[in-house]
């Protein structure tokens, strides 16, 4: 997988067929509602320590977008000073041309996982595999998911579209599982399959929530420990590191440790946090003996200094899927990107460019709602309506668009062809209305069906508003002169 | 460009130039921060905050017990004399090697319980043969160098005398902590080790391994311990 994927189907479609599922969008539904609940009671104990918690997040980490050189090389060289083996990729390409290299000269033909979106925008599995490596995902839902050949639903609990029994056949089928489809069950089945490939594999993959710059430490939240495992058993060790993840020093990394959890899931801390530094040390019987640190840009470096700089700050938190209207609804296959809702919107574009990524931006009724929750305050729907205007001025839309608001921009500016359009509007809507309004039976009008195919549409009114005021006015002043 | 063997430079180059700054910078200084963050645990007494802590634990679904200096080897006996959870079959435990539980008497201690099969103590001579006591034991023991009121977490540093292991892989996790390294929040805990050599691994615990992917369903015991125990040493 890159970051997009069934590009072949357009957003309407594949929006389409995420509304026609009932499952899908009522387990978002839930999910949503579930972890914004307790998000919101986590926010209220900490009172005006939460907006003061955000306003330092957003300092250091604009501090760091500021001096973005400065803090990769000191991440980089520090990283190296702990014992771990740097490679560098200005491109997706060249991460991936690195870890094929380390397996090659290993000799690796098996590897075991831990979710990283990183992986994921570069389509390392299917490299792998391609080369002959296979590749186990031990997240429990990227371990369904990729049982099953499907995609996330959403960023943090992202087999979410499959119920009970669908997960239970998907290894009844592939695992030869032979318990019932109580979730537990599952949950321990799967438990003592992928212990098994834990300590079989040769190499371990991860990502990296936050880098440390002052002490070359990388770090890993998990809730189920499959971080842990994939960090303490496999001999060998690939971390992918995104050169947004930096923080400057330890105290930094409490800063936006105190966030991500309460934003993503709503919970004060998850049952795994790590801070990694350096393979095992002398004298140590597990952990790695080979880390390799895969420092990745991808795209990123043309955030900073741009009109979309506020977006380096994300944490990747899913805070803002959690409280969109338009995720609950189209849910994560709706957008078509790895990335989805509303920090997708943003992001997608900004890393692959405005003619890959179709009308996506559209997908958003910039009501504000993610910017209000963002725990780093990135202003999203005021990017996502920056994405709007670069591909309106770069000529981008669609060809339709343009004589259609020449005309409306030519209405709206000429008083007399306001009015006349006013003065005629009116009867004619007055002939095709039922009831005073347009319903569904206009639905073959083009460009109004969007609206009359499920709603109605008052017709015009006869009167005008400011000729209404000018007569109450003097009805109100008559009226007044004769109580005098 | 040909692909791989990019340097350290060939990453910087462009991110320099996007910032228009000219070459990386020798050093830059912090700015002095505008925004300190109160937290909830502000003005707390060390007893109330090894009650939060305690308090937090239990919210996580962390078994808690107190007891006094000398007590540490009965306390964490007790929790083992049960046999493993649910069943209640014999089993075998794996601890840390540290001079604190040697000197409790805790490797005596577990012992002499009828249900424990074998004690192994965390030793990395052995290399492989102490992961394989991990994976076969049902307890694994540790002796935390903290524990974080605000969010009920304990502090486990791994090392040549307390593998990674211990605390992962067997079906319960015990954790001892002293009261007296209960800080207020885990920025106390970073403060402390700025300036340290750190470790390979810190590792912060906050309950038992944990998931909700399947219908949003709370399972426990996924791929690290299914139960865990404080005993919080006062």
């Amino acid at each position: 997988m890159s970051i997009l994927y069934n590009t072949e189907a357009t957003l309407a479609e594949r929006v389409d067929e995420c509304l026609a599922d009932d499952f899908k969008h009522n387990a978002i539904k839930a999910a949503q509602e579930a972890f914004y609940a307790k998000r919101g009671q986590l926010v209220e104990e900490m009172g005006e320590g939460w907006q003061q918690l955000r306003m330092h997040a957003m300092e250091v980490r604009n501090h760091v977008t500021e001096n973005l050189d400065y803090y990769v090389k000191q991440f980089a060289q520090n990283a190296e000073a702990n014992g771990c083996i740097m490679h560098y990729a200005p491109t997706g390409d060249d991460a991936l041309w690195e870890v094929l290299d380390i397996f090659e000269s290993h000799g690796a033909a098996y590897a075991v996982k831990s979710k990283s979106m990183m992986t994921e925008e570069v389509g390392l599995n299917e490299i792998l595999e391609e080369a002959g490596v296979r590749v186990t995902e031990t997240d429990c839902a990227e371990n369904i998911l990729q049982t099953a050949g499907s995609k996330p639903s959403h960023i943090v609990v992202p087999a979410l579209h499959f119920n009970r029994t669908a997960i239970a056949d998907i290894y009844r089928e592939k695992r030869g599982y032979e318990g019932s489809d109580v979730p537990e069950e599952i949950t321990h089945f799967l438990r003592k399959i992928l212990r098994h490939e834990f300590l079989e594999a040769e190499v371990g993959i991860r990502g990296c929530n936050f880098a440390v710059a002052e002490t070359g430490s990388v770090t890993l939240v998990t809730n189920e420990g499959n971080g842990r495992m994939v960090d303490s058993l496999p001999k060998v060790q690939v971390v992918f590191v995104g050169i947004d993840r930096i923080v400057p020093d330890l105290e930094s990394l409490d800063t936006v440790m105190a966030l991500l959890p309460r934003s993503a899931v709503g919970s004060k801390m998850t049952a795994y946090f790590s801070l990694d530094s350096g393979p095992r040390g002398a004298g140590e019987a597990d952990g790695p003996e080979e880390v390799h640190i895969v420092l990745m840009d991808n795209g990123r470096h043309e955030l900073a200094n741009s009109e979309f700089q506020d977006m380096l700050r994300c944490m990747r938190c899913g805070a803002c899927l959690n409280i969109c209207p338009v995720y609950r609804h189209i849910t994560g296959h709706g957008y078509g990107s790895i990335y989805p809702g509303p920090m997708g919107l943003v992001l997608t574009p900004g890393l692959v460019g405005y003619d890959k990524v179709d009308n996506m931006v559209y997908a958003c009724s910039l009501c504000g709602a993610c910017t209000e929750h963002c725990p780093v305050s990135i202003p999203i729907h005021d990017l996502v309506r920056q994405h709007r205007i670069n591909i309106v001025e770069q000529g981008k839309n669609h060809k339709v668009e343009v004589p259609i608001f020449k005309a409306l921009s030519l209405f709206w500016s000429s008083v007399p062809v306001y009015m006349l359009g006013m003065k005629v509007g009116a009867p004619i809507m007055e002939l095709m209305a039922k009831d005073g309004a347009l319903d569904a039976s206009t639905a073959w009008i083009p460009v109004v069906n969007g609206w009359t195919s499920t709603r109605d549409f008052d017709v015009l009114s006869k009167s005008r508003f400011r000729t209404w005021f000018k007569e109450h006015k003097q009805e109100q002043a008559m009226a007044e002169g004769g109580e005098r | 460009m040909a692909l791989g063997n990019k340097t350290l430079d060939d990453l910087l180059a462009p991110i320099s130039k996007q910032l228009e700054h000219d070459g990386v910078a020798e050093r830059v200084e912090k700015p002095a921060w505008e925004f300190t963050p109160s937290r909830v645990t502000d003005g707390k007494t060390k007893a109330q905050l090894v009650s939060m802590f305690v308090e937090e634990a239990e919210k996580i679904r962390v078994q808690v017990k107190r007891c006094k200096a000398g007590e540490l080897a009965e306390a964490v006996a007790s929790i083992v004399a049960a046999g493993a959870p649910e069943t209640g079959d014999a089993c075998s435990v794996v601890c840390a090697d540290d001079e604190r539980f040697a000197a409790a008497g805790l490797y005596d201690a577990l012992r002499a319980e009828s249900l424990v099969t074998d004690v192994a103590v965390w030793n990395p001579e052995k290399g492989e043969a102490s992961v394989d006591a991990a994976l076969a034991a049902t307890y694994g023991i540790t002796y935390a160098t903290g524990g974080i009121a605000e969010t009920g977490t304990v502090v486990q540093p791994c090392g040549p005398k307390c593998g990674r292991a211990v605390s992962l892989l067997p079906l319960v996790h015990i954790a001892v902590v002293d009261a007296e390294t209960i800080e207020p929040t885990m920025l106390e805990v970073m403060k402390g080790l700025e300036g340290e050599s750190l470790p390979s691994q810190v590792c912060f615990i906050s309950g038992p391994s944990a998931t909700a992917d399947i219908e949003l369903v709370r399972v426990e015991g996924v791929h690290g311990p299914m139960y865990v125990h404080y005993v919080v040493v006062e």
